[in-house]
């Protein structure tokens, strides 16, 4: 198990196109990861999960994989998460 | 028969007229029963919903695919998201784990998870996320179609006059009805810059939204649209036929391709002065083929677009890929991009924006945009990289002082100063403009003369501006007048500002391709008129049968008519002695 948490920190959050452009990356890999948010954990592989965690702009975001390329998986989900999802920071 | 004869009048999103037949879609009630289903056959049911959701995977490639051929890229991604959607395959998991668990029939399984997912979506103030579950419940249709057996999506071909009537439409049923060719449709909801209302345009179907009136719309009868004025005829008069069936030669697609037949752009006055008549555009299209192969100038291309596919800033690769493909098109002619103009009407581009009172007056424009510096930048710097053709002008909104005009023109600075260190080419004699649409530009119009290369006069605005008047508000929606006196004094002003610093003038609000105007404008000496494409070709006729010193005399005449029915009588008769000859 490979854990993490990010920090969002593009002005508008994680809204919806984020939401999309992060579960394209995360259905690359093999693992199971899963994003946890205040209690509320959803499949990161889950558009319909995925949105539904509408995190702000500073709000702190754990990642959790599990399975064989965990740790690559990890590392890209926060590495997107941290650069503000290629939006207005 | 019924007497049902009735006219709606509504909002006019796509211009054009159709004579032809309503078809209602009715809403379907996606609610399926709930069944028990044996322990046996639980496999069957499981195998079902997933051959249901292959299937439909299968189509939206399919329609994504056409589209993208069809219209281009920045349309064929509005069906990427319903794809993200269809292939959720953890979403799929869950509810097959249900149907086991509970042993209930997979479309009843289905639609309570899609029920339960959607419903905290719709109270969302992210409009993407209410978007979003528009196209949820769009590729659940789908799936529960195929489930069921129903073929609800079809591809048989409609009545050749068929003008559909529903609540609303996604981009994904217009573009569906259009390859079933049908002519045009009649919505309950939806907005002029919806993508039901964008690709509607793109593919120049008229489109009227009438609100919660589409209901008083029977099925198969005869019916009049007129996308242009924003009314629907219901089982017209003879008369009422005839007359629509005159109005319809000079509107839609046929008004489009009618300026194949041009013989000189741009056209000249009878005494050979040359008057550029240049085309308002916001999409890809079929038009563009007709435009460019005349070397008809762009003198608006709106890039609203580009955000309300995503309701984000797309990212520099993609703006310029967007932009380069136009410049090519184009490649024998000018093209005016303008910078993003969002906000109020258009689109709050911040979900999470707090409420303004007053939308109109408020953070839109350039103003937005100077506030959200990368995502101007990033958009200047694509710009300016698809200008290497040297046929870009670049245009920005909402101007209302100097130190906006100033600022912009700073970031743009620093932008090309970075390309050039990056060794990157760009058009470094690139055109930086402004619209002239906030009454306080054009009462200064001097002091922007001095400092822009070219001004370009957005009367839509300006009108709303100087009257006071929301030309949406049914209530007051008859004050809205470009001719008003008022208004024709700020464009003289504007107009007389750019002879003085002898800089290019142009109009580009609806009034542009307004034939009454045409002359008045013409008189004043603005040298581009920018219009609607479908108003080109009879624009282009009556610029040959003006006489360019007579028109000269007739602003004179205008100007100090001191009423707008004083105004309108001048024109008028103006337009009389022209039609003698």
């Amino acid at each position: 198990m490979t854990r993490k948490t990010a920090t969002i920190v593009n002005k508008l959050g994680m809204h919806a196109r984020p939401a999309a452009q992060l579960v394209s990356e995360a259905v690359r890999f093999e693992a199971d990861i899963f994003l946890i948010k205040e209690g509320l954990r959803v499949n990161a592989k889950s558009i319909m999960g995925v949105m539904m965690l509408a995190a702000e702009k500073g709000s702190e975001v754990t990642i959790e994989a599990e399975g064989a390329d965990e740790e690559m998986a990890v590392a890209a989900v926060d590495r997107i998460i941290e650069s503000g999802f290629g939006e207005e920071i | 028969m019924p007497y049902r004869h009735k006219i709606l009048k509504g909002l006019p999103v796509s211009a054009g007229i159709v004579l032809g037949r309503s078809k209602v879609i009715l809403p379907g009630d996606f609610r399926v029963a709930e069944v028990a289903v044996a322990a046996y056959r639980i496999k069957d049911e499981v195998a079902a919903l997933e051959s249901a959701v292959a299937e439909t995977v299968r189509e939206l490639r399919h329609l994504r695919d056409t589209a993208g051929k069809k219209i281009g890229g920045p349309v064929a991604k509005i069906f990427d998201a319903q794809l993200l959607i269809a292939g959720d395959y953890e979403f799929l998991d869950e509810v097959k784990k249900q149907i086991r668990e509970k042993k209930r029939n997979a479309g009843f399984i289905y639609s309570s998870f899609i029920h339960t997912a959607t419903r905290p979506l719709k109270r969302s103030v992210d409009p993407y996320l209410r978007q979003m579950t528009q196209d949820i419940e769009a590729v659940s249709r789908r799936v529960l179609s195929h489930l069921s057996g129903y073929q609800e999506i079809s591809t048989v071909r409609l009545p050749s006059d068929t003008i559909l009537v529903a609540e609303s439409f996604t981009p994904g049923d217009i573009l569906n009805y259009r390859n079933r060719k049908a002519r045009g449709f009649i919505a309950g909801e939806g907005g002029e810059n919806s993508h039901m209302a964008l690709i509607a345009r793109s593919f120049m179907m008229p489109m009227v939204v009438v609100d919660v009136l589409w209901r008083q719309v029977p099925d198969n009868c005869r019916l009049i649209l007129d996308g242009t004025n924003g009314v629907a005829v219901v089982d017209p008069t003879d008369d009422e036929w005839t007359e629509y069936q005159r109005k319809r030669k000079r509107q839609g697609p046929a008004a489009v391709t009618r300026i194949k037949r041009l013989p000189e752009i741009p056209p000249t006055t009878v005494d050979g002065v040359p008057i550029h008549i240049a085309a308002n555009l916001e999409l890809p299209g079929p038009v563009d083929e007709i435009l460019s192969a005349q070397k008809i100038p762009v003198g608006l291309y709106r890039t609203e677009f580009l955000y309300l596919e995503n309701y984000s800033f797309p990212d520099e690769d993609a703006q310029y890929r967007f932009y380069m493909r136009i410049a090519e098109k184009y490649s024998q002619s000018q093209v005016t991009l303008r910078t993003f103009d969002l906000g109020s009407d258009k689109v709050k581009p911040d979900g999470f924006l707090p409420h303004e009172d007053n939308p109109a007056l408020g953070w839109r424009g350039i103003r937005l945009m100077l506030d959200m510096t990368s995502a101007f930048k990033c958009q200047i710097r694509a710009m300016l990289r698809a200008s290497v053709l040297g046929n870009i002008r670049i245009m920005l909104p909402m101007i209302s002082n100097l130190t906006e005009f100033e600022k912009a023109r700073k970031l743009i600075s620093q932008v090309m100063l970075d390309l050039r260190r990056k060794h990157i080419p760009f058009d470094s004699d690139i055109p930086i403009g402004i619209m002239v649409e906030v009454p306080s530009a054009a009462l200064t119009a001097e002091q922007f003369a001095r400092r822009v290369d070219f001004m370009s006069i957005g009367t839509n605005d300006l009108t709303q501006y100087t009257i006071s008047v929301d030309r949406n508000n049914t209530h007051v929606a008859s004050l809205y007048n470009p001719l008003h006196p008022s208004v024709l004094n700020l464009i003289k002003m504007t107009v007389d500002a750019s002879h003085k610093y002898n800089i290019p003038i142009s109009i580009c609000g609806e009034v542009a391709g307004d034939a009454l105007a045409l002359p008045l404008f013409i008189g004043m000496g603005v040298t581009q008129l920018s219009m609607n494409p479908a108003r080109i070709f009879d624009a282009c006729r009556l610029v040959k049968k003006i006489d360019s010193n007579l028109v000269r005399l007739l602003v004179g005449s205008v100007m100090s008519g001191g009423t707008a029915s004083q105004v309108k009588r001048r024109l008028e008769s103006y337009r009389n002695t022209l039609e003698k000859k």
